[in-house]
C-alpha cells in the first residue's frame, strides 16, 4: 500500500536574480515499512526534498500525497496539524526540549494529540523500552548522551504512530557506536511497527542499512535502489 | 500541558527570570506601599474629619445654612427624631446648639471667638470622638456649679491656658521608645522653668537641640511637657431667644477639658458645652437645635442615608459627608486615582522589563520552537505558551510582593509610620503625623489583575515573533 506519493515535484528557490532548481521535476512513491535513505552531495535536493515530504515546505509545482492527502494544498494550521497527526521527525541534532524529561519529551506530541493520559503512559513506556531507556524515563536530555537523546527522539516521533518518519541526517553528530545502536533500533521499530522511515544522509552506515536507497542529484533522481 | 511547560521554560535561565521576580516584587511593594501611604493617610484625615467633626450626615433648617443665627432652628425637631429613630441605616445621632461667638478669659487677659457647640454628652459620645482626644481634664463630666466648657488644644494657647514645663515626673514617666537617649538626655540637663509662652519654650529647645533633633522632636515635646491650666473661669458671648444680639459675658463657664485632633484649625475654633446649660442662656427648649449629626455604619450608607432623609424630610437641609466636606470627598477619589497612577507607572516600568526578558526567551529558543512548530504546535499553542510563560513569571513575582507588602503592611498598620519631623505642617493642614498605611483587598485584587494584564500586553510582541518563525529557518539556526 503507497503511504506517499510524489508526482511531478519542484522547488524553486529565487536566489536573488537567480533561480535555483532545488527539485526538478521528481517522481516517486513509498510503501508502507519502507526504510529508505535519499543521498546525493550537497545541494543536491534531498533535504528540500524530505521537507517537502514532511510538510515543513511547499512545491512550487507538482503534487504530494501521503496516506491519500494532498499536503500541497495544505496551509497553515491545517498543515501544521497534519504533521501532528501523520509524520514522525526526527532531527540531526536531536532537539528535544531540555526542560523535560525522557518520558514527557515521548508524550508531547501524544499530549497535543489529546491522547488520554492512560494510553500515552502505555506508548511511552513501550517506546522508552524498545530504545534501551527503560531505566531513564525520569532524565532530562542534559543527563542524556547523544545517542541516548536521540533514541528519545526516535521515540517521540514514534509515539503519535505516525504515517512515515522524516529523519534528517539523524546518524550527523553521533558517534559509530552510538549510530549502529539507533538503527538496529530504528529497523527493529520500522519491522515491529510497520511505520515507513525515510532518511536524507550523507553516512554510508545508514545508506548500508536501507532497504531502499533514492540518489539524487541536480535536483533530479539519479538512481533509485531497492535492495532487500 | 502548556502550563506545565510554560512553568518549567521560566526556570531555564534561572537569574534572568529572579531577576524580573524580583524587580515585580520590588514593583508590586513600592506600589502598594506608596498607595497604601498615601490611602491610609487620607483615610485617616477623613476618619478624623467625619468622627470629629462632620459626621456622616448633617441635618440643618435651610435658613441656619443661609444665617448661622439662634433663631434658625431645625423647625420640627420631633418629626426630625421620629424619622431618624426609625430609619434604616442611622447608627447614632446628635442634637448640637451652635453659635459663633466670642470668649474672654479676663484673669488671662486673653480674648477670642469660638464656635460653642452646646451638645448632650453622651448623645455625642456616640456620634464624635472628641471625647477620646481629651489631653487634660474630661469632656463635660457632671459638675455642680458653673458649666463646663472644653476647649481645643490650639484655643487653649489662645485663652493662654497652656504652659510649658520640663518637670522631674514628667522626665521620670517619658517613654524611652518616643525619644532617642541623647534628646533625653539633652533635655534633662535643660532648664525646668516655667515657660507660659509657646514661643519662649520652642526657644529653650531650639536652645538645647540640634537643628535636627529639633525639626524632628521639638513638636513631640512641646505636647508632651505641656500643661493645661483647668478650672479657669471663661466668660462667653451668647445671644438670646428674641434679641439676636450677642450679650457680651452672660454665660460663664469653667475650662475642664482640652482635646487635641491632629486639625489644629479646628482645635482652635470649636469648644463644647452642655446644651442643657447653653439653653439656660440662650432660652431655647429641649427641641430647639440648629444641627444634628449622624453616624451609619459606613460611608457608603451615609451617602444613601441623607438622600433617604431627603425624601422623608423635605424642606431641612440634609448633607452627606460628601457636601458637608467637599474637600475630604475629592481627596477618596483622588487618593484611589493616585494609587492606580503610582501603580501604573510601576507596571509600565516593569512591562519594558517582561518585554526585554520575554524577548531574549523567545530568540534564545528559536531553533526549539521551529522544532515545536515542526511536530506540530500550532500558532496558538506556541502563543498561548510564550503568554503563559509572561504571566507566570510576573505573577510569581506579583504573590512575592503582594506576600511581602503584606507582612510590611501589617506591621505598619499596627506601629504607624511615623512623619514627626513634618507634624507641625501636617496638623496646620488637618493631617496626622503617625500614618498607618491601609490597602483594602480589592485593590490588592486589582494590583493583581493590573499585573497579569501588564504581563499579557508585554507577551504580545515577543510573542508574535515567535508566530512569524519559518520552522525550517528556525530548525537551521544555531
Amino acid at each position: 500500500m503507497k503511504v506517499i506519493e510524489i508526482r511531478n515535484v519542484e522547488k524553486i528557490y529565487n536566489d536573488s536574480e537567480v533561480k535555483v532548481h532545488a527539485v526538478n521535476g521528481v517522481d516517486l512513491s513509498f510503501d508502507e515499512g519502507e526504510f529508505a535513505a535519499i543521498v546525493g552531495p550537497s545541494g543536491s535536493g534531498k533535504t528540500t526534498l524530505l521537507n517537502m515530504l514532511g510538510g515543513l515546505d511547499t512545491p512550487t509545482k507538482g503534487e504530494i500525497f501521503i496516506g491519500g492527502t494532498n499536503i500541497s494544498t495544505l496551509k497553515g494550521s491545517k498543515l501544521i496539524d497534519f504533521r501532528l497527526h501523520n509524520i514522525g521527525f526526527v532531527f540531526q541534532s536531536y532537539n528535544l526540549i531540555p526542560v523535560l524529561t525522557a518520558r514527557e519529551n515521548t508524550e508531547f506530541v501524544m499530549q497535543m494529540q489529546g491522547v488520554s493520559k492512560k494510553l500515552r503512559d502505555v506508548r511511552v513506556e513501550e517506546l522508552l523500552t524498545a530504545v534501551g531507556l527503560g531505566d531513564r524515563f525520569e532524565s532530562r536530555p542534559s543527563r542524556l548522551s547523544g545517542g541516548q537523546q536521540q533514541r528519545v527522539a526516535v521515540a517521540r516521533a514514534l509515539a503519535s504512530k505516525p504515517k512515515f518518519i522524516h529523519a534528517d541526517e539523524p546518524t550527523a553528530n553521533l558517534d559509530s557506536k552510538s549510530t549502529e545502536n539507533l538503527l538496529d533500533i530504528m529497523e527493529q521499530l520500522n519491522r515491529e511497527e510497520k511505520i515507513t522511515f525515510i532518511f536524507s544522509t550523507h553516512d554510508a552506515r545508514v545508506v548500508k542499512k536501507a532497504h531502499r536507497v533514492i540518489s539524487l542529484e541536480d535536483g533530479k533522481i539519479l538512481k533509485d535502489e531497492v535492495r532487500k | 500541558m502548556i502550563l506545565s511547560l510554560g512553568w518549567k521554560n521560566i526556570w531555564r535561565n534561572k537569574t534572568r527570570s529572579l531577576v524580573v521576580i524580583i524587580a515585580v516584587m520590588l514593583g508590586i511593594f513600592g506600589g502598594v506601599m506608596a498607595s497604601g501611604i498615601m490611602q491610609g493617610w487620607i483615610e485617616q484625615r477623613i476618619h478624623t474629619s467625619i468622627y470629629n467633626e462632620i459626621a456622616h450626615v448633617q441635618i440643618h433648617d435651610s435658613a441656619y445654612m443661609e444665617n448661622e443665627e439662634l433663631k434658625n432652628i431645625i423647625k420640627d425637631y420631633n418629626q426630625v427624631e421620629g424619622v431618624l429613630d426609625t430609619m434604616k441605616g442611622v447608627t447614632a445621632w446628635s442634637p448640637r446648639v451652635k453659635l459663633m461667638t466670642m470668649a474672654e478669659i479676663p484673669t488671662n487677659g486673653a480674648i477670642g471667638g469660638l464656635i460653642l457647640r452646646g451638645v448632650d454628652p453622651e448623645k455625642e459620645k456616640k456620634v464624635c470622638e472628641i471625647y477620646r482626644n481629651i489631653v487634660a481634664g474630661d469632656f463635660l463630666e457632671e459638675r455642680p456649679g458653673v458649666p463646663s466648657i472644653v476647649l481645643g488644644s490650639k484655643a487653649a494657647e489662645t485663652f493662654k491656658l497652656v504652659n510649658y514645663q520640663i518637670t522631674p515626673s514628667k522626665l521620670k514617666a517619658i517613654n524611652p521608645d518616643d525619644f532617642p537617649d541623647e534628646v533625653i538626655g539633652k533635655v534633662e540637663k535643660g532648664t525646668q522653668d516655667n515657660f507660659e509662652n509657646k514661643r519662649d519654650f520652642e526657644k529653650e529647645l531650639r536652645h538645647i537641640l540640634s537643628k535636627d533633633e529639633y525639626d524632628e522632636y521639638a513638636t513631640k515635646l512641646m505636647k508632651y511637657f505641656a500643661y493645661y491650666e483647668l478650672g479657669k473661669k471663661m466668660y462667653i458671648s451668647l445671644p438670646s431667644k428674641g434679641d439676636n444680639e450677642l450679650i457680651s459675658g452672660n454665660f460663664a463657664v469653667k475650662v475642664n477639658g482640652i482635646y487635641d485632633t491632629d486639625n489644629d484649625m479646628w482645635d482652635g475654633m470649636n469648644a463644647y458645652v452642655d446644651r442643657q446649660a447653653m439653653n439656660k442662656i440662650t432660652g431655647l427648649t429641649d427641641t430647639e437645635v440648629h444641627e444634628i449629626g449622624i453616624i451609619t455604619p459606613d460611608r457608603e450608607t451615609g451617602v444613601n442615608v441623607a438622600k433617604n432623609l431627603g425624601k422623608y424630610l423635605p424642606g431641612y437641609h440634609i448633607m452627606s459627608w460628601r457636601e458637608a466636606s467637599p474637600e475630604i470627598a475629592m481627596y477618596t477619589d483622588f487618593s484611589a486615582v493616585m494609587a492606580y497612577i503610582y501603580v501604573a507607572i510601576i507596571l509600565l516600568a516593569l512591562a519594558f522589563g517582561i518585554i526585554n526578558t520575554m524577548m531574549m526567551a523567545v530568540l534564545e529558543r528559536i531553533k526549539e520552537l521551529g522544532m515545536l512548530m515542526a511536530i506540530g504546535m500550532n500558532k496558538k499553542r506556541v502563543f498561548g505558551m510564550i503568554m503563559t510563560e509572561s504571566v507566570l513569571l510576573t505573577l510569581t513575582g506579583a504573590i512575592f510582593g503582594m506576600v511581602f507588602s503584606g507582612i510590611i503592611l501589617g506591621i505598619l498598620g499596627r506601629t504607624g509610620l511615623n512623619f514627626e519631623m513634618f507634624s507641625e505642617g501636617f496638623e496646620a493642614m488637618g493631617y496626622a503625623s503617625l500614618i498607618y498605611p491601609k490597602v483594602s483587598v480589592l485593590d490588592y485584587l486589582i494590583t493583581t489583575l493590573l499585573v497579569i494584564i501588564t504581563a499579557v500586553i508585554s507577551a504580545i510582541w515577543p510573542a508574535r515573533k515567535a508566530l512569524k518563525l519559518n520552522p525550517v529557518e528556525a530548525l537551521r539556526t544555531e
